[in-house]
């Protein structure tokens, strides 16, 4: 048995990892334990250029960590109650909690991505707090449902245009914007949220898509020099 | 290796770079070239002009336009057909060869057809191969044979070619003087613009032409208008293939795609000069003007040592002068008019002492041996139009020249709505309608004066910056006149008795063979067109369309400025199913225990996108391993991954409401904590999907649905609310859970051994009912199913989970003897319990009275959908029943799916699903039988392979444990 | 390729949705005639001119009515469903009292 079956069958069976950890194992990811996720930190070969890399074109695997969703009509009035301020925008994203990201679908669908650190307790609480006396207002298994990838650097939208119809370019598509939308045949999510003054964008797309999207990105990225990059290097853009 | 004998000196601004030599081969024959010529350039330089044989009679063809517009430079690459040899760069290594001919391109012993030219009419396909009845049998190989151009390499390298998208606020088509007086507007106004251009180098004719006496000022207005491209994207050796609605362009780059969304487009894609019609007026030797201004500007290439120029316009002055200054004598200038107009460039070209005769044409081409290059031009005096005396000079030569006039670039205009006329005043085609969203400029609308061309395009910039709403500032000024006139004569046309007074190279057409279509009845153009196949050939018309049309006026005494043309649509030119293919997206969806199935050696299928576990083990032991897997569930314990089942969560206060108005079902008083079946059916009455509905609340259903038809219920069941409106949220969370089927008599002891919060008992835990709770401290949703027809349990759990779930289910069933099985043991073990499975034991006409299943529709509610197109065909009665029959004599082979049921001659039903079980020790299956052959006992009639008649015999379904106590221990 | 301004996502490549045909009134299933059913579900009106349409962005599965001229392929308007379909639809049988 090889150590991620391990893994699976032992201790660690709880903890949270990516739908396609084999594909990032495979770059040469290690892992770091984020809150209840099994997280691909770094690519082992030094942060400077994982750094450079995603300042210009990197991937990152956020799937394991804490997000969650809400469907129904009247998701505005419970998230309302729970004092968050989401906006009556659709297809926009707020910034909600601490570090966390209230990314309006529709009038009646949202994602709550929590802080990409997983220092945000916004989720969790969310969910423990959800009962289903709230109208129409119902939980979606956000975190099942869909891999969660980031990418960062200058060179995003040029990838993008590749495999997306939409426009992503940062003067087209300003910060905290959404596109839901087609991304090499398969529906997805886009979010962007800068990190700093690196351009950056979620892309949540069907869990089981993850390792099929995983390698349609890095060889769309391939012709910018794109690659993995972990969770650490994009922390560290944050600064 | 021969020497490039007709290589010019270096000069600035040549698109070859002399530094550095590149060595390839042409027919077996190695040449060296520069980086930066063409195929057909490096050939021209060493005086190799043949580039390939005509279609039909085998004729030697040449350097024609030099631009990549004409089908004469066709050429065949070791893993591409039909390259355009004059615009196709060389490159180390290349292996260029001829293509259609026999033993070699200098020496075809197909040549011959030319002689039988006389007996290949216009339209001979339809005339001479169908009769008498059959003749096309006989004669089709060897038309094949002789037909289509180049070979495909089979098993060519497949390259990598891939699709971007684009969006601007203005592209612009074109980069000669106009397209980059444009795009450079746009730019100056602060717009996003992108500037395509087909050749390597921007320019149009200011890279090849000559405006002045002294042949310098192209080269200032190059720089100049270069110079002003700040700020403009520019793509060079790209082509926009087409125009789609709301400005959609498809670009080609090498290997590339763009699909560019444009906000305004600015069509600046120039004009093409039209070839004159005389006898022999296709041998090599005989091109463009402008083709030899490209050779000897582009590439420093001398295109002859003697020339005639027959010409119409001053351009063809000005190529007299290129080609004296090039060291290329010229023996004559033909001027087809009576009175030449003046102007510098002629002026200086009789100055330098070039003769020149006005009235005068070429009449004949006469050619060396075998047609292979010119070697004279007989002129003649024009009489009339179209005539001509004979009796003037012959001139030597080894290059004719023809400068008759243009015809514009119209066809991305056309496919955006343009219209497109005749105008007898310059006797060129013009636009006569530019839709919205898109403006013109340069000498496709009509305008050859360069000052005006330029002004022109900055006038198209400026509007186009307008309309996208950028700050334009003042209208610039557009002289009024254009240089229209004197460029195109009226009638090039001068039709030999002889023949071989091509107007369509690509599919050697001569103007006999457009009079007689006419006379044959064919007189619209577009029926001309497709009887004498004019403009249908690679070049689609580029140089044949002006002509033909011309005659069919003539012919048929209309006029020309009413006739029209022949429709043109995408693309402009050829493209390669690389391009049109780019990166094959296929989504494909894994479940969470992928890589497990793939460890223990699963044989994967797919399934909708998904890859699901066909059975566990090597190819080769495949019926072994399925009907192992299938006797352990039976016997003992299996498990199987149903993660790819869709999943679909209703919730509110109408949930049961809008399940009730969905399925076929009853579901308003289904009892909280207990499963039912879901029958779909469409509009129609047809069955459409099925699952069950598990009630975890009064408010909240979750429906499973099958695997390929999950994403249209989901789609259907909002349409449905969008009308009716009913107090309900409908989310899909297939990918969300990964789920297992744990199925045998052992299932419930190895899931006691992982789930200790939920009372597993028969009474506590009944067949049909669903319960939550943990499995191997995972939150799960467990349901008691019966669908391989043993104890069971479906267990779906949060697909970030599976992995872990499979494993802990294969940890607790290890004593007890579990083992995985896959699709094809399901497909079994579900077929002895007479379970259908949509779309394949039912079709695109099935209602459920027909599949057996009227039990699963409830009458007592007011509607569902289909429900009244269903009461209709009922009413009606039905024509075929889905039966069981078995087949006992195992030594008889087992029907297939598809295999008929028939009575006699008449076909009643097909075979849907049938296996040979080891469990039941006999082969059965479902089939369509009559209404009248249900009765179990009936015997029925199976056709199977070879025609052979096999018996089967109705029986009650289900084939195993008819009383289902076995699912319901 | 067109685009479709879709009421929730914006302008977008006509390929990012489908179309399910004019938007039709359906008879009372309970009430109409055989014929009336029939013309309902097989036979469309296919009027050439301008047309209500249902159409779905696929990604977010969003239905919304499109009105364009089928003559000229112009579309001349996008909006929600909810514009025409206001209220809560009701079906009830013959026996029962007709809501």
């Amino acid at each position: 048995m090889s150590d991620a079956t391990q893994a699976a069958s032992g201790a660690t069976a709880t903890l949270r990892r990516a739908f396609h950890y084999r594909d990032l194992e495979k770059a040469g990811a290690t892992f770091k334990t984020v809150t209840d996720a099994s997280v691909a930190w770094s690519y082992g070969d030094g942060q400077k250029a994982e750094t450079a890399a995603a300042s210009t074109l990197g991937i990152a695997d956020l799937s394991p960590l804490p997000r969650t969703g809400y469907k129904g009509r009247d998701i505005a009035k419970w998230l309302t109650k729970q004092k968050l301020k989401v906006g009556d925008a659709s297809n926009q994203a707020y910034p909600c909690g601490k570090g966390s990201l209230a990314a309006k679908l529709a009038p009646g669908e949202v994602v709550i991505l929590g802080a990409i650190d997983g220092s945000d307790p916004l989720p969790e609480k969310l969910d423990a707090a959800w009962t289903d006396k709230n109208g129409l207002c119902f939980a979606v298994p956000r975190r099942d449902a869909s891999f969660w990838f980031m990418i960062t650097g200058t060179r995003t939208s040029d990838m993008f245009a590749k495999i997306c119809g939409v426009d992503l370019r940062p003067k087209s598509f300003a910060n905290h914007a959404i596109a839901q939308t087609s991304v090499a045949r398969s529906n997805a999510i886009i979010i962007r949220d800068d990190l700093g003054k690196v351009p950056a964008f979620h892309i949540l797309s069907d869990s089981a898509s993850a390792s099929y999207m995983w390698m349609c990105l890095l060889d769309a990225m391939q012709e910018f020099g794109g690659r993995p990059v972990g969770l650490q290097t994009v922390l560290s853009l944050c600064k | 290796m021969t020497t490039a004998r007709n290589r010019l000196p270096e000069r600035s601004g040549e698109w070859v770079d002399r530094s550095s030599t590149v060595n390839f081969s042409f027919d077996g024959t190695s040449y060296q070239g520069f980086e930066g010529d063409t195929i057909a350039s490096a050939l021209a330089a060493h005086d190799r002009w043949i580039l390939s044989r005509s279609f039909k009679y085998r004729r030697p063809r040449g350097v024609l336009t030099m631009a990549g517009q004409d089908a004469n430079t066709l050429v065949q690459l070791p893993d591409e057909p039909n390259v355009l040899a004059d615009t196709r760069l060389i490159s180390n290594g290349l292996r260029v060869e001829g293509q259609n001919f026999d033993g070699s391109l200098e020496n075809d012993r197909g040549a011959y057809m030319g002689l039988f030219s006389k007996f290949l009419p216009v339209g001979f396909y339809y005339k001479t191969f169908f009769r008498p009845r059959g003749a096309w049998k006989l004669w089709e190989p060897i038309v094949r044979a002789r037909a289509g151009l180049g070979k495909v390499n089979e098993k060519a390298h497949h390259g990598y070619y891939d699709k971007a998208y684009g969006w601007y606020d203005v592209v612009v088509i074109g980069g000669g003087p106009a397209g980059m007086a444009a795009a450079a507007t746009v730019a100056k106004a602060g717009g996003d613009v992108l500037l395509v251009e087909e050749n390597v180098q921007l320019g149009g004719s200011l890279a090849y032409a000559r405006f002045d006496a002294d042949g310098k000022k192209a080269d200032a207005e190059l720089s100049r208008l270069k110079a002003g491209l700040d700020g403009v994207t520019v793509m060079t050796g790209a082509i926009c293939n087409g125009w789609f609605p709301d400005n959609w362009l498809p670009i080609i780059q090498g290997n590339r795609l763009y699909k560019i969304r444009a906000k305004h487009v600015v069509l600046a894609t120039g004009s093409i000069e039209q070839p004159m019609v005389f006898h022999n007026n296709d041998l090599p030797g005989i091109m463009q003007a402008s083709a030899a201004q490209r050779l000897i500007r582009q590439y420093g290439v001398k295109p002859g040592n003697r020339a005639v120029i027959a010409t119409a316009n001053a351009d063809g002055y000005a190529t007299a002068l290129d080609l004296k200054q090039a060291g290329c004598e010229v023996a004559a200038v033909l001027d087809l008019r009576d009175q030449p107009t003046n102007g510098a460039v002629v002026t200086a070209a009789r100055d330098n002492g070039i003769p020149v005769f006005a009235g005068y044409t070429a009449y004949e081409a006469l050619a060396t041996k075998g047609n292979k290059h010119i070697r004279a031009v007989k002129s003649a005096k024009i009489t009339g139009r179209g005539e001509c005396r004979d009796g003037a000079d012959t001139f030597e030569c080894d290059l004719l020249c023809m400068a008759t006039g243009y015809s514009p670039t119209h066809h991305l205009l056309s496919h955006a709505g343009g219209e497109v006329g005749y105008d007898g005043q310059s006797s060129m085609f013009c636009v006569r309608e530019v839709p919205d969203g898109i403006t013109i400029a340069g000498s496709l609308n009509g305008s050859y004066d360069l000052d005006a061309v330029i002004a022109e395009g900055c006038f198209a910039g400026w509007t186009a910056a307008k309309a996208v709403g950028l700050k334009s500032g003042r209208q610039p000024r557009v002289p009024n006149d254009r240089g229209s006139l004197n460029q195109s004569h009226p009638w090039p046309i001068f039709p030999h008795p002889k023949g071989k007074d091509f107007i369509d190279y690509d599919e050697d057409l001569q103007v006999r063979d457009i009079q007689n279509a006419i006379k044959e009845g064919y007189e619209h153009i577009e029926l001309v067109k497709r009887y004498s196949t004019v403009g249908m050939g690679p070049s689609q018309g580029r140089h044949s369309a002006l002509t033909s049309v011309r005659l069919t006026a003539d012919e048929t005494g209309q006029d020309i400025e009413e006739i029209g043309r022949t429709t043109s649509r995408p693309p402009f030119t050829a493209e390669t199913f690389g391009v049109l293919a780019g990166r094959a997206f296929e989504p494909v969806r894994h479940t969470a225990m992928h890589h497990r199935h793939a460890e223990l050696g699963a044989q994967m299928m797919p399934a909708g996108l998904w890859m699901r576990p066909a059975y566990y083990g090597a190819k080769a032991d495949r019926n072994a391993a399925i009907e192992a897997e299938a006797v352990n569930v039976r016997t003992n314990v299996g498990l199987i991954d149903v993660s790819t089942l869709g999943g679909l969560e209703i919730r509110g206060p109408d949930a049961a409401e809008f399940m009730n108005r969905m399925y076929t079902f009853a579901y308003l008083k289904q009892p909280v904590g207990r499963s039912r079946y879901v029958l779909l059916t469409d509009e129609t009455g047809v069955i459409a999907d099925d699952g069950v509905a598990c009630r975890f609340a009064e408010n909240h259903f979750y429906v499973t649905a099958t695997t390929g038809g999950v994403d249209n219920v989901y789609r259907s069941m909002l349409w449905r609310n969008a009308q009716w409106r009913l107090d309900v949220d409908v989310t899909n969370v297939t990918a969300a859970y990964a789920g297992v089927n744990i199925a045998g008599p052992k299932s419930r002891e190895v899931l006691a051994k992982v789930c200790t919060d939920i009372d597993l008992s028969a009474e506590a835990f009944a067949y049909m009912e669903i319960r939550t709770g943990t499995v191997a401290g995972i939150p799960a949703r467990l349901l008691r199913v019966g669908f391989v027809g043993e104890l069971g349990y479906e267990i779906h759990v949060p697909s970030g989970q599976g992995e872990a779930l499979w494993d802990a289910m294969l940890e607790a069933g290890q004593d007890a003897g579990i083992r995985p099985f896959g699709v094809e043991a399901q497909r079994m073990l579900r077929l002895e319990k007479g379970h259908i499975i949509i779309s394949q034991d039912t079709d695109g006409l099935t209602i459920p009275q027909e599949a057996g299943m009227a039990w699963a529709i409830s009458r007592k509610k007011p509607y569902f959908v289909g429900g009244r197109s269903i009461d209709i065909q009922v009413a009606r009665g039905v024509e075929r029943e889905l039966v069981g029959f078995e087949i006992a004599d195992t030594s008889v082979p087992a029907p297939e799916e598809c295999h008929l049921t028939v009575r006699g001659q008449e076909i009643v039903g097909r075979v849907t699903s049938a296996v040979r079980s080891p469990n039941l020790g006999k082969t059965v299956g479902l089939a369509y039988v009559a209404p009248d052959q249900t009765e179990p006992g009936t015997e029925i009639d199976i056709k199977i392979d070879g025609g052979r008649i096999i018996k089967g015999q109705v029986v009650k379904l289900p084939f195993y444990d008819p009383d289902g106590a076995r699912q319901e221990m | 390729m067109k685009i479709l301004n879709c009421p929730l996502n914006g302008p977008r490549n006509i390929s990012e949705f489908i179309c399910a045909g004019e938007v039709e009134v359906e008879p009372d299933p309970n009430r109409c005639s055989n014929a009336e059913w029939a013309e309902y579900i097989f036979l469309h009106d296919n009027d050439a001119g301008v047309v209500q349409e249902w159409w779905c962005h696929v990604p977010t599965a969003y239905w919304f009515i499109v009105e364009r001229n089928n003559l000229t392929d112009e579309i001349l308007r996008t909006f929600p469903s909810t514009e025409i379909f206001t209220k809560r639809q009701e079906y009830s049988r013959p026996d029962q009292e007709a809501s």
